[in-house]
This record gives C-alpha cells, sequence and structure tokens, in this order.
C-alpha cells in the first residue's frame, strides 16, 4: 500500500470516527467507521447538515454551549452526547471538537474525533442516578428523623397531662372510706399502670432527646441533695410496688458532682427492672457508697441469672430479653441507664450470677475540673 | 456590592453607555469581540448574571431566581449604581427579554434596547410556535448533566493560554460555560418556560432587533413576531447562522448596533 493510501485507510477504517464540517454546518467528510456506527454509508450523509445528526436537545445543547464555546477557546473536549442513528436510533458518543480558523481568525472547518461510549454512558448514567438516589435518600431520612423526633417530643407531651389526671384521680378515690378490698386491689394496680406507663414516656423522649438530638443533656452541679433525690426514688417505687421488700443503704457523706434528677432516673430504672426480673419473693437491695474518687450506685435482685448471649446487648436501644413474656415496657430503660452513666463519665454494668444479679453504676465523684478546683 | 456580586466590568468611554447582557449557557466573555469593537467611542459595561462566570455563587437561591423579572432587578439595581441614564441595553437570547422587562420597569435607565436573537416564548402555543417542547428542554438539560464543561475541574483547573485570541487572556479551560449543574437547571427552566409575549407591547424603549439566519434558538419567524409586537421596532436578519453571531460575526454585530444608534 502507498504511503497515501495507508493514510486513507487510516482515516477510512480508524477505531474513531471523524467528521469535517464547513462553516455553514455541512459535513464535508466523514469517515467509514462513523458512517457505520450510525448504521449509513460516508456517501449517505455526506454534503447533509451536521445538526441533523443532532436530536433537538442536542442541537440546542450544541448551539448554547458547544459552538460558543468553540468560538471562545477553539476546542472543545471530552464532550458527551448522542448522534442519531439508522431509524432514529440514538447512539452515544464522546467526541473532542476543534475549530480549524484561517490566519483572521474566522471559521475554516469544525472537526470531530468520536468514540462510541454506549458502556461508559451506561456507566455514568448508573453513577448519576445513584448519586440522585442517594442524594434524595438523604434528604428523606433528614426529614423522616426532624418529623420523628417532633412527633415523639409532642406525643410525650400530650400523653403526659392525662396521665397526670388518672393518677391524681386515683389517689383521691383512695381516700374514700366505702372502698372493698378488691376496690383497693384494683386502683393499686391502676396505680402501677400508670406508673409505668409514665416510665416509658419518659423513656421515649430520653430517646428522642437521645440518639435524635444532641445526646443526653446534663445539669451538674456539686449535689447536695443527692441522698433526698435517691430515697424519694426507692420510696416511690415501693408505693408502686406493695409487697415487695426494698432495702436501701445509702451511705452518701458528702457531695457528688452530677445532675441528681438524672442519677434518680438511672437509679428508677433500674429499680424498674430489678422488680420485673427480680424473684418476687426475695428482696431487692440498693446500695450507694462513696469515697474521695468514685461513686457507686447498685441494684441487686434475685432471679434467674441472665444469659450470657443476652448480656452483650442488654445496653442497646429497644432490646428485650426473652427471659419472660411480659408486657414489659419498649427495651429503653436500661439503655437511658447506660446513657446517663456514660454522660456522666462513668459506666453502668451487670454482675449476674445463681446468687444474684447485680446492675451498678460508677462514676467519678467529682468531675476533672471540679476536682483541680477541690 | 452589587458591582461585585455580578462581576461588573466598565471600560471605554464616549458619550453614551453600552450595557451588555448575556444569554442561557455561557457569560459575559460572549460579548467580548463586541465591546472591544466599540469600547473606543463608548463606555462599555459588562456583567455576569448571579450564578454564571465570575458572579458570586453565594447571593445565588432557587426561589430568589425563579422568574426573568428577577435578573431583571439586578440589571435595574446595577444601572442604578452607575447612575446610568439614557443608556443602551444589548441582550443576547433570554437577555433580550430580561432588558425588556427591565426598561419596562425603569423606563429611564435605557433609551435603547438591542436584541440579538430574542424569542418572548420558546414552547410551542397553538398559532405561535416557539420552537421547542418540555420533553426537549429536558432533554438539554440531560446533556448538560452529562457535561458540566469545566464546572467540576473549576476548582482545579488547567490554564490555558488563548494564544491565538490573546483578547481572552489567559482563562480556564471550558470555564465561559462552566455552570453549577442545579443554577444551569434552574435558569433552563426560567429561560425556556417564560412568556413574555404580553409585555412586548408595553416596551416603548427604542428597539433593534438583529436576526440571524439558521438560528434554532431564536427562528426568524419569532424574530419577526417580536418586531410585530414592538411598536416601532427595526428588524434586521444578520448574514450570519446560528444563535450567537455576537461570537461568529461580530463586525456585523457592531456595525448593526452603530447603524442604529
Amino acid at each position: 500500500m502507498s504511503a497515501r493510501a495507508d493514510l486513507f485507510d487510516l482515516f477510512n477504517e480508524a477505531p474513531c470516527g471523524f467528521i469535517s464540517v464547513c462553516p455553514k454546518g455541512l459535513i464535508v467528510r466523514i469517515n467509514r467507521t462513523l458512517a457505520e456506527w450510525l448504521g449509513k454509508t460516508p456517501e449517505d450523509l455526506m454534503d447533509t447538515p451536521f445538526r441533523d445528526l443532532l436530536s433537538v436537545g442536542g442541537r440546542m445543547a450544541y448551539e448554547t454551549h458547544i459552538r460558543p464555546l468553540l468560538r471562545m477557546q477553539g476546542f472543545v473536549h471530552e464532550v458527551s452526547f448522542d448522534l442519531l442513528g439508522a431509524e432514529e436510533t440514538r447512539v452515544p458518543f464522546i467526541a473532542n471538537v476543534s475549530e480549524r480558523r484561517d490566519a483572521d481568525g474566522g471559521v475554516l472547518s469544525y472537526r470531530f474525533a468520536l468514540f462510541k461510549s454506549q458502556d461508559r454512558r451506561l456507566y455514568e448514567k448508573t453513577l448519576l442516578e445513584a448519586r440522585k438516589a442517594a442524594e434524595a435518600e438523604v434528604e428523606r431520612e433528614r426529614q423522616t428523623a426532624l418529623l420523628r423526633d417532633q412527633f415523639i417530643a409532642v406525643l410525650g407531651h400530650d400523653l403526659r397531662n392525662p396521665l397526670a389526671a388518672i393518677v391524681s384521680g386515683i389517689r383521691i378515690m383512695k381516700r374514700r372510706s366505702t372502698l372493698t378490698e378488691r376496690d383497693i386491689m384494683m386502683l393499686d394496680e391502676m396505680t402501677k399502670s400508670a406508673w409505668r406507663a409514665e416510665h416509658l414516656i419518659k423513656d421515649v423522649l430520653d430517646l428522642a432527646r437521645g440518639t435524635l438530638g444532641d445526646g443526653l443533656v446534663l445539669q451538674c452541679e456539686l449535689a447536695t441533695n443527692l441522698p433526698e433525690v435517691l430515697g424519694q426514688v426507692v420510696e416511690e417505687i415501693r408505693l408502686g410496688a406493695p409487697g415487695r421488700t426494698i432495702n436501701a443503704d445509702l451511705n452518701i457523706d458528702r457531695h457528688v458532682f452530677c445532675d441528681s434528677e438524672r442519677v434518680g432516673q438511672l437509679l428508677s430504672n433500674l429499680l424498674a427492672n430489678a422488680i420485673t426480673h427480680g424473684d418476687p419473693a426475695r428482696e431487692i437491695n440498693v446500695s450507694a457508697t462513696l469515697d474521695d474518687d468514685l461513686f457507686t450506685l447498685s441494684v441487686e435482685n434475685f432471679g434467674d441469672p441472665i444469659p450470657d448471649d443476652l448480656r452483650e446487648n442488654l445496653f442497646q436501644p429497644f432490646f428485650r430479653g426473652n427471659v419472660r413474656e411480659r408486657r414489659e415496657g419498649l427495651g429503653l430503660g436500661l439503655f437511658i441507664v447506660s446513657e446517663i452513666g456514660k454522660a456522666h463519665g462513668g459506666q453502668v454494668a451487670v454482675d449476674s450470677t445463681d446468687q444474684g444479679t447485680r446492675f451498678y453504676l460508677k462514676m467519678p465523684r467529682l468531675a476533672k475540673e471540679t476536682a483541680a478546683e477541690a | 456590592m452589587i458591582l461585585e456580586q455580578n462581576n461588573v466590568q466598565t471600560y471605554g468611554s464616549g458619550a453614551r453607555t453600552l450595557v451588555f447582557a448575556h444569554g442561557y449557557g455561557c457569560d459575559q466573555n460572549m460579548w467580548r469581540p463586541v465591546a472591544d469593537a466599540m469600547a473606543d467611542r463608548y463606555r462599555v459595561v459588562l456583567f455576569d448574571y448571579i450564578g454564571f462566570g465570575q458572579s458570586d455563587l453565594s447571593a445565588y437561591a432557587s426561589d430568589k431566581y425563579a422568574t426573568l423579572q428577577d435578573y431583571a432587578t439586578d440589571v435595574i439595581k446595577i444601572a442604578r449604581e452607575l447612575e446610568l441614564q439614557n443608556a443602551v441595553f444589548v441582550g443576547h437570547s433570554v437577555s433580550a427579554m430580561i432588558g425588556a422587562l427591565a426598561s419596562i420597569s425603569a423606563p429611564d435607565l435605557f433609551d435603547d434596547l438591542i436584541m440579538v436573537g430574542p424569542s418572548p416564548y420558546y414552547m410551542k402555543d397553538g398559532d405561535y410556535n416557539g420552537g421547542f417542547s418540555p420533553a426537549e428542554i429536558e432533554e438539554m438539560l440531560e446533556f448538560l448533566d452529562h457535561n458540566h464543561l469545566g464546572w467540576s475541574q473549576a476548582m482545579a483547573p488547567a490554564i490555558m493560554g488563548n494564544t491565538d485570541r490573546p483578547e481572552l487572556g489567559e482563562t480556564l479551560t471550558n470555564s465561559f460555560c462552566a455552570t453549577d449543574p442545579q443554577v444551569a437547571r434552574d435558569f433552563a427552566k426560567v429561560t425556556f418556560l417564560s412568556d413574555c409575549r404580553d409585555k412586548l407591547p408595553e416596551v416603548k424603549a427604542r428597539t433593534l432587533i438583529l436576526q440571524c439566519v439558521d438560528d434554532i434558538i431564536a427562528p426568524e419567524h419569532v424574530g419577526a413576531y417580536v418586531h410585530a409586537n414592538i411598536a416601532g421596532s427595526t428588524f434586521k436578519v444578520l448574514d450570519a447562522s446560528g444563535h450567537c453571531p455576537n461570537l461568529s460575526a461580530p463586525h456585523q454585530v457592531t456595525a448593526a448596533i452603530e447603524a442604529f444608534l
């Protein structure tokens, strides 16, 4: 083959497409590879308007973006668009385009080198769709979380008011002298239920604040009232669970840097747990001890030991052991206990054997900065 | 503030001021060849709409620029800041309509209105054929989704020297048309779905319509419609094809504007 024939063959049979378009927009050269990709022959396409190969949307993009760019910078590289093949099929391409100019900057021709990009386009399309889907999903999640947060806050608030009315109604009824033993028993059960409902609401609100919001917010101080708060909690639980023995040994002779309401809530949840799972015939022991550095609060019951496989997940939200089928809470109690412990820089753990089950909080008596001051 | 936000460039000198406004797609560089050619006889003002070119992107919000009137309001603000009076507004493509709206809202600013490739409505509607359907607009937007045209590289650009067109100076590859894809999408909607046909009779400025042959974005019969609906307007068909005579035939555009003024 002569050099000229070889060059001609390279143009025609190159593994990419070539087009040359005159300033009036007519195709003046096109190689065989491209024509074949479009299901035509070079002769079919010679002297036809280049824009006939573009869809209407493609023409708009070409006129508003590609042609101005060609004029301003002389080339456009790696642009992705479709050309219309036989029977209006669309063939995707990646193209480099350049503007050939005369000495005065006038256009001599536009030259295109095109690669068919069926697979690549599919890949890009998939990526684009995945990104759009991910963005939509994130936005949906955000909206849902916001809504859930608001819903829980409103629900919790609105549930508390009717509950307060029920509790005070029960209290008034209990003062009557005409009650039968059966009435009293029913009222006690109602008190227990109301008390449990109150706790569930509180747990749910804490969950909403803790996991969906900014985490548990503590109002810590050198608490002078911790013994009173813990004593009250024990008293309330005793009232709510008549017939159960709760021994309390609270040795708190110094101040603890904490949010005493939260520590009270922690004790309340641990006690509720002990009443639910402990042997009803046996006592429950509450103990608080203090040394220079450490505050320890523990609640012990004498139920069946917690199986090892359950123990790992005890402090996860919505976790409910299958120990007994009961009308327990939401599985939030121990999660919140653990969160309160963590927020105080301490931790909650459990020992459970045949000898008994003991949950305990260990936390620093003083926060670091407070310790320095003291 | 507004002058920085819209990347307003003022140069040249003369008794009258020409404000050049770019159309859909690229930025003020579209007007460089014409503005440069006229700068020795006129004061020229170039700017980028918010969201385009070197404008302040942080000033953009989809709901803030939801109508052509919102863009016209910025034009009026720029003109007031520059204390323009009896100026000439030269708008390419959609900017022809933005200029019409600005001149209706603030008649004292612009005595003359030059519309290059105008279309008051790009959709088909009864006897009126603006040329496009929503599906075709969507297809163009798909093209932009697949071709950010320099947008993604805008932060890590390859600098290229324009040895053969030194008037452009050093600039970033494709940056003239680099637009945030969301802005491009919003502006396409505002551009192609706005219907300004009712507004044309309200235009009181002296108006020149420059029409290209073979312009698929703004075909000749649409230019003729604009001419018929603006009283006293002048209609001139240029010997240039395509939608951007300001780039492809700057000498003709310059000559036509000067002849009209």
